[in-house]
């Protein structure tokens, strides 16, 4: 039987689009596609049929959030909602394309059809969105020169070769440092549906072309475990610190992908140099939680009118059910207990302590990562959902899109409940988790139940007796940050009338851009319109390939 | 049990550590078991709710209280639960009730909750790499990857487990909020941590933040009470009473660090870290 048939449902939304039922056919078409995948990957994965089963179940699950939440949203930003539903199916139909085919021209169509749908997504926001698209579609370039190099050079090359092109290809992709940089430009400028299929899902093909490479390619040479662990907890740390002086709460969000992501790429590079079923429990496990908590976020994300964080605040008051929603996400995000992201960094934690070498001392960078991840998600939820309001921003919250993060969440729930469904295949278990989720829950439950009914009275905030409080004397997004960014000598923080954030990386990536600039106009020289000098070429080409095949 | 045990001694250690900075400075001082009647005085009071709050002011205190909780129950003080790779569990418990906390100072949108709440963050990322690195390595000497199986201080291992000690013993002032990091009796809401995180919430609320405050300083005595050969409960008990006593000295004889200090201070906790995570590697 073959997998394709789980793609059929997609034809709906497509031949729905240009009529007027195009919402209730895209919100069918969604939801079907999303249960045959779920099914099918679930199956695949239990029976183990191997890793891309794995990722339809994530996108599977992924879709099913979207089902509701899509056609919901669209209705309230009318802006090319037709496009979108022509594409966002298409480019689901791709990616699960892309995780179920075998290497070879069949594959860098589908990825770089992939990543030309990906770029219409991004780009279809507006003329705000473009040096994000632009961005997006320089690294899909980068993306495809590697792997271009590795499958061309497959056989001819040696494996240093092979494999320095893959982690460039699939590197890009899944935001290896230091070329992330693109992901958190171009992921919050799409709406927020796309963000997070972007964040939850593309990325993570990166991350499954590395690991099924070493099946398709033969075992990577040592140097690309450890550079996969070093790059990866690098990008981590600067992607926390730098996502912690984000203004942009979507930004921020990007930011934690770029973590995640680096997370899992050191989980698997650590793999690569001891395989152990630990670090493969890490890296499946984190993908999965990573998807669903991401995608719970940018759509919850979706559900506000303003994105800058300093104008946020209050918003648990206004909208209590997003709040507690988001809550959720974010005890996950930040890898807290009892969620299922801190059970695959639980495993992360033992995997390096048992490596090779200098290995253990990787656990050191990953607590350093736990700290800032909590700093991190305090800030994001702390400034956005609690205390005074900074500013009137409002909070668009249709039951679709209630029905479509209440999916998420509860298979998220689900997911820290039992981690056994996803691990066991892999011969692996936990602590029982769900106990442990399940105790904390009426033991909270009962503590708060009790509080509440003590005698109390209300009352307004402490403000020291002298003048009452306003929301500007609490800290904004960038002074939230600021003890934390002082820390961290590769980021310049500007204080005065106007703080700012100054990244030297980025002057790096701007110089390179201007090399290749430069480069470009000097080759440019060459397409002069001179009909002399384009005979002169083919001449001189036609020498050099007959000298080389002559002699 | 552990648990259990260290929530009937919290309150005790709080007020004998009070008692005796009293006596230092040459005051009568409050009874050691003062505490005890201040938690059910507390425990009594109408508390107030400010205007702006949610839910999450009442969470805050209730999961601080869980957290450390459950990472004290994880801790075979007295026989309890064992399993492979809980100390990992056990810090991000402490992470968790942290998290919490943390939010609920952000909650009343006062300034002074916010800015405890950063500079608690500051505290986590300077001083969570070294402890967690110390302890990791004192693990990996044991066996089973477990509290339960953490090795005990003998000539062999004598400078690996020197080392996580020392490391747990300036975790225990960083996470604790005590001096030289934070002055717990001062109310200069400026040079606050803990108590500016707590200032908005008063009564039964304020009972659960000192019971969980006090408790998070016996987890990391528990700790390094693991470390150390002898019978498990009893040494427990002496390393409380050794940490009573070093508390009222320092916070007597000691002044706090500047805040901006910290970073220097607590570059010895990660140094310790790394030494003896090295020293578990290379076995020296």
């Amino acid at each position: 039987m073959s997998p394709l048939w789980t793609f059929l449902p997609l034809g709906l939304a497509v031949v729905s689009a240009g009529t007027p039922w195009r919402f209730r056919g895209l919100s069918l078409s969604l939801g079907l596609a999303g249960l045959a995948w779920v099914a099918l990957g679930g199956m695949g994965w239990a029976l183990g049929w191997g890793a891309p089963f794995l990722y339809l179940l994530l996108l599977g699950a992924l879709t099913l959030g979207l089902a509701p939440y899509l056609p919901a949203y669209l209705a309230h930003h009318p802006r090319e909602a037709h496009l979108y539903s022509l594409l966002v199916p298409l480019f689901l139909a791709s990616m699960a394309g892309v995780a179920l085919t075998s290497p070879g021209f069949g594959f860098l169509f589908l990825w770089e059809g992939m990543a030309l749908l990906g770029y219409f997504l991004v780009a279809l926001e507006g003329p705000s969105a473009l040096v994000g698209g632009r961005a997006f579609f320089l690294a899909s370039r980068l993306s495809g020169a590697g792997l271009y190099l590795a499958f061309l050079g497959h056989g001819h090359l040696g494996a240093d070769w092979v494999w320095a092109g893959l982690l460039l290809g699939f590197g890009v992709k899944a935001a290896l440092f230091p070329f992330h940089a693109w992901l958190p430009q171009a992921h919050p400028v799409a709406i927020s549906p796309v963000s997070a299929l972007l964040s939850g899902a593309m990325t993570k093909l990166g991350l499954l072309g590395l690991y099924q490479s070493q099946y398709w390619f033969g075992p990577p040479p040592p140097w690309v475990g450890w550079a996969l662990v070093l790059l990866g907890l690098l990008g981590a740390v600067y992607a926390l610190v730098r996502g912690l002086g984000e203004e942009d709460l979507k930004g921020a969000l990007a930011y934690s992908s770029v973590e995640n992501l680096g997370l899992m790429l050191s989980a698997l590079g650590a793999y690569f140099l001891k395989p152990m079923p630990l670090l493969l429990g890490a890296f499946f496990l984190q993908q999965v939680a990573h998807a669903l908590f991401k995608g719970l976020l940018f759509l919850g994300a979706g559900a506000l009118e303003e994105r800058r964080i300093s104008q946020l605040g209050g918003l648990f008051r206004k909208a209590p059910g997003l709040g507690a929603l988001a809550l959720w996400g974010m005890v996950a995000g930040a890898g807290l207990p009892p969620g299922p992201v801190f059970l695959a960094e639980w495993q992360l934690y033992q995997g390096f302590l048992q490596g090779p070498f200098l290995m253990p001392l990787a656990a050191g960078a990953l607590a350093l990562v736990g700290a800032l991840a909590l700093y991190f998600y305090v800030r994001l939820f702390g400034l956005a959902f609690l205390g005074l309001p900074r500013g009137e921003a409002g909070v668009y919250w249709a039951p679709g899109m209630r029905l479509g993060l209440g999916l998420l969440a509860a298979l998220l729930l689900l997911l820290a409940l039992g981690p056994g469904l996803l691990l066991g295949p892999l011969g692996l278990g936990t602590y029982p988790n769900g106990l442990l989720l399940a105790l904390l829950g009426v033991l909270a439950g009962a503590l708060y139940r009790g509080l509440a009914r003590l005698p109390k009275r209300l009352y307004g905030t402490w403000d020291c007796g002298f003048q009452p409080l306003t929301p500007r004397m609490q800290p904004n997004a960038l002074g939230f940050a600021e003890p934390a960014l002082r820390l961290f000598p590769f980021l310049r923080l500007r204080v005065g009338e106007h703080p700012r954030l100054e990244e030297p990386l980025a002057e790096v990536y701007a110089g390179v851009g201007r090399a290749y600039s430069r480069l470009a106009a000097l080759v440019q020289t060459l397409q002069s319109g001179s009909l002399h000098l384009y005979l002169l070429l083919q001449l001189l080409t036609l020498v050099v390939v007959l000298g080389v095949v002559l002699l | 049990m552990t648990a259990l045990l260290a929530l009937l001694l919290a309150p005790l250690f709080s007020g004998t550590v009070k008692w005796l900075k009293a006596r230092l400075t040459h005051r009568q001082g409050p009874s050691p078991l003062m505490e005890y009647r201040n938690l059910a005085k507390l425990w009594r009071k109408v508390w107030v709710v400010p205007h702006p709050t949610t839910p999450l002011f009442l969470l805050g205190p209730i999961m601080a209280l869980l957290g450390t909780l459950g990472a004290l129950a994880l801790l075979p003080v007295l026989p309890g639960l064992a399993f492979r790779g809980d100390f990992l569990l056990a810090l991000y418990l402490l992470g968790l009730g942290r998290f919490f906390q943390m939010l609920a100072a952000l909650d009343a949108g006062s300034s002074f909750g916010a800015q405890g709440s950063y500079r608690e963050g500051v505290v986590t990322v300077l001083a969570e790499p070294g402890t967690l690195m110390a302890l990791a390595g004192a693990v990996l000497l044991g066996e089973g990857f477990s509290l339960s199986g953490l090795p005990q201080l003998g000539v062999e291992n004598s400078l690996v487990l020197l080392l996580a000690l020392a490391s747990l013993a300036l975790a225990l002032l960083a996470e604790g909020a005590r001096m030289p990091v934070n002055d717990p009796t001062t109310h200069l809401e400026l040079t606050m941590i803990h108590e500016a995180q707590v200032l908005d919430h008063s009564g039964p609320l304020l009972a659960l933040y000192e019971l969980a405050g006090s408790l998070k300083m016996l987890f990391y005595a528990g700790l390094m009470a693991l470390l150390l050969p002898g019978s498990k409960p009893l040494v427990f008990l002496g390393v409380v009473g050794a940490w009573v006593l070093a508390l009222a000295y320092l916070e007597t004889y000691g002044v706090k660090l500047r805040y901006l200090r910290l970073p220097d201070f607590l570059s010895y906790n990660t140094l310790f870290g790394v030494l003896a995570l090295l020293g578990a590697i290379w076995r020296f």
